[in-house]
């Protein structure tokens, strides 16, 4: 049949037809469009049923509690726990990544030993078990255990051991709660410091960054959503002094700034004009304290710390208003400060009245240990980490023969962080339980894995800052890691191999009886209930007028410039790395490539001869490091505000090599009337590089 | 270009007073949608954020220096300059509840629509994403992960809202009528100040209907008109001023 001309276009046009009103083009197009983006290295979601599990962070210190979304066994996302005392619907920038933590590429999955050339060898558990036993064995009476785990009952498994074997050289990671352990006890008081923060009308922060990192913070932080309602004028007025507009002072009524590690004289001017203004508190040195408060009036407090004086009495006038204000004194960063800033802080809260009253400082009880010679929360307190390590260092006190760090980074994490690792070298042995490869585990001859929080049954007793005791349990919600064991039995039994007694025989005996300690009901903790109790010590504190006296003063520092370093809780802790996730987080100008900045205002920068991206040194006689200039004009004069948490040399991809870390630079000082370390007050000197 | 209108509007009041920058709603949001980390995020062209969290500066010098945070999601434009440019129609506003959906199979990558949008609020998949070894474990069902090659941008979590529509249909509710925190953004749910809330702006029994109508409430480059459906609370008159290009005469909302 031949084909015309005609047929042939009505073939064309047919067929043109046709397929516009098939869906098969279409469908290719769709198909096709799905096929070039679906391709194998591409992860796919995995569907299953989704459960929800509440439980408490072990990570962050903030103890945020949290629901774990499960979708099958896995956990998938952390969600706040409205429930929970510490979460009350919200979470923590680094809670929040902790499910994707467990598969971090830093985790430790198996026991590693230091092999003669220095390189990490994988071992079995018995060869681990061996090597521990001998070594610790040999050691007996001269092992030291460091815990960065405040609020753990591990902590009585490892003072007993160290208490047992002769040495007593149990220490806990700085962080606020030794120093306000010690103000307690230089006032005269039993217990620990709460702060009912939910009930004040008035919050005086003085370096305690309470909307970022200091105690509770979510606890904190929900405390000022509720007194804050949307749009209106706050029902609570928040202050923050310190020198750096950081997250707290973003957030509160009005920024004082104040010079790093003056905080205890600023209290202390606001004493004066309390005092002034007919302020009187029922304690034995009223009067001596009054003596010494009457020097630090407004012109000399704003010359120690750069304060406006009329700022001052602003903020005391504001107080006094007040029905129930809270004066929260603590250190910007988490750690460094002194007995005596919250011994001042204390005293303004006894000056208002503020002792065990509602929306005030309470004193919340302790519960007694559990184990057999463990050390009571006060003598844990009191061990003091730091100075350990420089006594070590001047030859004044003999490097244990052993060392075991249980989820502690004292390498990276400690001041003068070089020399900490320095020192650390001296110890002929050293072992370490971790989640995570880090600085320290680098320098240890034995690398032992633990599981996360999320995977292992542990608990936290009333953290510090929290306005009640409270005791709740991390319950294992994720599948362990095959070659992973839980710390608490694992030490529980190392603890017989040593012959120690701890009078428990398993790590759920010693959460048992601590629950039971603490007043709380096992059962309905392992449902995920939190205990809380409303009982308080009473105590009558003295104003440690004397130790006050004596400590207050701050020393002064090297160098024309101080160094305020910046903590936030999303870049990382003392005991983790940045989170994959989390370095999002870091500013545009706080860190490029592997390149540190750090802010100063503009004129610190003029005196400088500074500006921005300028590459400068920063020394002093602890360390130095090179960065580049930022100019945030919300830090005070000569100043440099540093950001913690960058400069790892171990970890993962997403830590290591970026930036430098600030705590090379923070040296060590020995408060007068407390004899604690204290590091709030770096000075440095700064030039061009 | 005709506002579209909806019985029911998604949207946001984001007290700026209240945050702190810390960033708990940019991590949230990372893991509740998929994103993949990457190894240096200092390369800000690179990294995928669906929230980012602005910092504000009041310009002035120490010690008259204020700073603010200021979250920005997608702003889910009424008329959104995005979907207009979209030559494939990989985005849209056609659907109940105003929110701007993105299509990822249906995306060619060609980025117009990143160029049409005001508020950077649209990022381009560079790279494949990848996440460490064991880590694609933590994903979520709910969003499918994207390749190279595809834009994509903040839902407002939209498979909250088709899950919190799901569990209205079991519990016999009406779907279309869902109550003021029935449905939730992951970033809202996280913000431990609650300074995001978020709902039904069409709906006078949702908190967010009347802190839209806040004294103190305006905008991103509100006289672009793009009739967005976030808004930014702020008692200070300088974060409002910064919130669109005022003259410096220019009186400012509120």
């Amino acid at each position: 049949m031949a084909v015309d001309r005609r047929g042939f276009l009505k073939f064309v046009a047919g067929v043109s037809a046709g397929v516009m009103v098939t869906p098969i083009p279409w469908k290719l197009l769709d198909d096709a469009s799905i096929w070039t983006q679906n391709w194998p290295w591409i992860p796919s979601n995995v569907d299953g049923a989704s459960t929800y599990v509440s439980t408490v962070s072990k990570l962050c210190p903030s103890c945020v509690g949290m629901k774990v979304r499960l979708v099958g066994d896995r956990p998938v996302r952390i969600l706040p726990d409205e429930n929970h005392p510490l979460s009350k619907g919200g979470i923590s920038p680094l809670a929040v990544a902790e499910a994707q933590m467990l598969h971090s590429p830093a985790r430790v999955m198996r026991p590693l030993k230091k092999a003669a050339d220095g390189a990490y060898v994988a071992i079995s558990w018995e060869e681990a078990d061996a090597m521990l036993a001998e070594k610790l064995g040999a050691a007996k009476g001269g092992i030291a255990c460091v815990s960065g785990d405040e609020t753990g009952t591990i902590n009585e498994v490892l003072s007993a051991i160290a208490v047992q074997a002769g040495s007593g050289n149990f220490y806990l990671m700085p962080t606020e709660a030794q120093p306000a352990a010690k103000a307690v006890a230089a006032m005269g008081g039993k217990g620990q410091l709460g702060y009912d923060i939910e009930n004040s009308d008035y919050v005086l922060a003085i370096g305690a960054n309470v909307l970022e990192t200091w105690g509770t913070v979510i606890r904190n932080r929900a405390a000022y959503k509720a007194a804050r309602p949307h749009g209106e004028e706050p029902a609570v007025q928040y202050v923050f002094a310190g020198p750096v507009q950081n997250s707290t002072a973003a957030g509160a009524d009005q920024w004082v700034p104040i010079k790093a590690g003056t905080e205890g004289v600023f209290a202390l001017g606001i004493a004066h004009l309390l005092i002034k203004a007919g302020a009187r508190a029922d304690a034995a040195d009223f009067d001596a304290f009054r003596s010494l408060v009457e020097a630090y009036n407004p012109a000399k407090v704003a010359e120690i710390t750069g304060t406006n004086p009329e700022q001052l009495k602003s903020v005391a006038g504001a107080l006094m208003k007040a029905r129930t204000p809270l004066v929260i004194t603590g250190s910007d960063f988490g750690q460094g400060t002194g007995a005596a800033t919250v011994m001042a802080g204390v005293a303004v809260n006894m000056l208002l009245g503020g002792m065990n009253r509602k929306g005030g400082l309470k004193l919340l009880p302790v519960a007694e240990p559990v184990v057999s010679s463990a050390m009571t929360r006060a003598e844990m307190m009191g061990k003091d980490f730091v100075s350990y390590m420089s006594r070590i260092n001047a030859g004044k006190e003999k490097a244990p023969a052993a060392m075991v760090f249980y989820e502690a980074n004292p390498a990276y994490a400690l001041p003068q962080a070089t020399k900490m690792s320095e020192v650390l070298a001296k110890v002929p042995f050293k072992a370490t339980f971790t989640t995570f490869l880090d600085e320290t585990a680098m320098l240890c001859d034995l690398v032992l894995p633990v599981p996360m929080g999320l995977e292992r049954l542990d608990d936290v007793a009333t953290p510090y800052g929290s306005g009640q005791a409270l005791y709740c349990l991390a319950r294992p919600v994720a599948p362990m890691p095959a070659n992973v064991k839980p710390a608490g039995d694992y030490i529980i039994a190392l603890a017989g191999k040593l012959g120690c007694s701890l009078g428990v025989s398993s790590w759920e005996e010693v959460l048992q009886a601590k629950a039971q300690a603490m007043g709380a009901d096992w059962d309905s903790l392992m449902d995920g209930n939190v205990f809380m109790s409303d009982a308080t010590v009473s105590a009558s504190l003295s104003f440690g007028a004397d130790a006050l006296a004596k400590s207050v003063a701050p020393k002064a520092k090297e160098g024309d410039f101080a160094v305020a370093p910046v903590f936030k809780l999303g870049i990382g802790t003392a005991k983790t790395a940045i989170p994959p996730y989390n370095n999002k987080l870091i500013r545009r100008w706080e860190l490029q490539g592997n390149e540190l900045y750090v802010a100063m205002n503009g004129a610190t920068a003029r005196k400088l001869g500074v500006l921005m991206h300028d590459k400068i040194v920063v020394s002093n006689k602890s360390g130095n490091l090179t960065a580049r200039v930022n100019i945030f004009e919300g830090i005070m004069n000569d100043t440099i505000a540093v950001l913690m948490g960058l400069g790892h040399t171990a970890f993962d991809q997403f830590s290591k090599g970026k930036g430098e870390n600030v705590m090379q630079l923070l040296t060590v000082g020995f408060e007068a009337g407390t004899g604690l370390s204290v590091w709030n007050m770096a000075g440095v000197t700064i030039s061009k590089a | 270009m005709q506002v579209k209108e909806f019985k029911v509007k998604w949207g946001m009041a984001i007290d700026i007073d209240k945050c702190t920058g810390c960033g708990a709603c940019m991590v949230a949001c990372q893991a509740e949608n998929n994103l993949s980390p990457i190894e240096d995020a200092s390369n800000k062209i690179k990294v995928m954020n669906w929230l980012v969290v602005y910092e504000l500066s009041n310009k002035k010098p120490f010690p008259e220096h204020d700073v603010a945070y200021l979250p920005r999601p997608c702003q889910q434009c009424g008329t959104p300059p995005c979907v207009s440019v979209c030559p494939v129609i990989a985005t849209d506003k056609n659907e109940e509840g105003g929110i701007v959906s993105q299509i990822y199979p249906r995306c060619i990558g060609c980025r117009y629509c990143m160029a049409a949008c005001p508020y950077h609020a649209r990022y381009f998949n560079w790279l494949d994403p990848v996440w460490p070894e064991g880590m694609e474990k933590a994903l979520t069902p709910d969003v499918s992960v994207r390749p190279r090659g595809v834009v994509e941008k903040c839902t407002f979590c939209h498979h909250r809202f088709m899950q919190a529509k799901d569990k209205a249909i079991v519990e016999g509710r009406d779907p279309e009528a869902l109550a003021d925190g029935d449905y939730v953004t992951s970033c809202t749910e996280a913000c431990p100040n609650g300074a995001i809330v978020f709902g039904d702006l069409n709906n006078p029994d949702h908190q967010v209907y009347h802190l839209a109508r806040s004294k103190y409430a305006s905008r991103l480059l509100e006289r672009l008109h793009a009739d967005t459906q976030v808004y930014y609370i702020s008692r200070r008159e300088w974060v409002r001023r910064q919130l669109d290009n005022y003259l410096d005469n220019e009186k400012v909302k509120g």
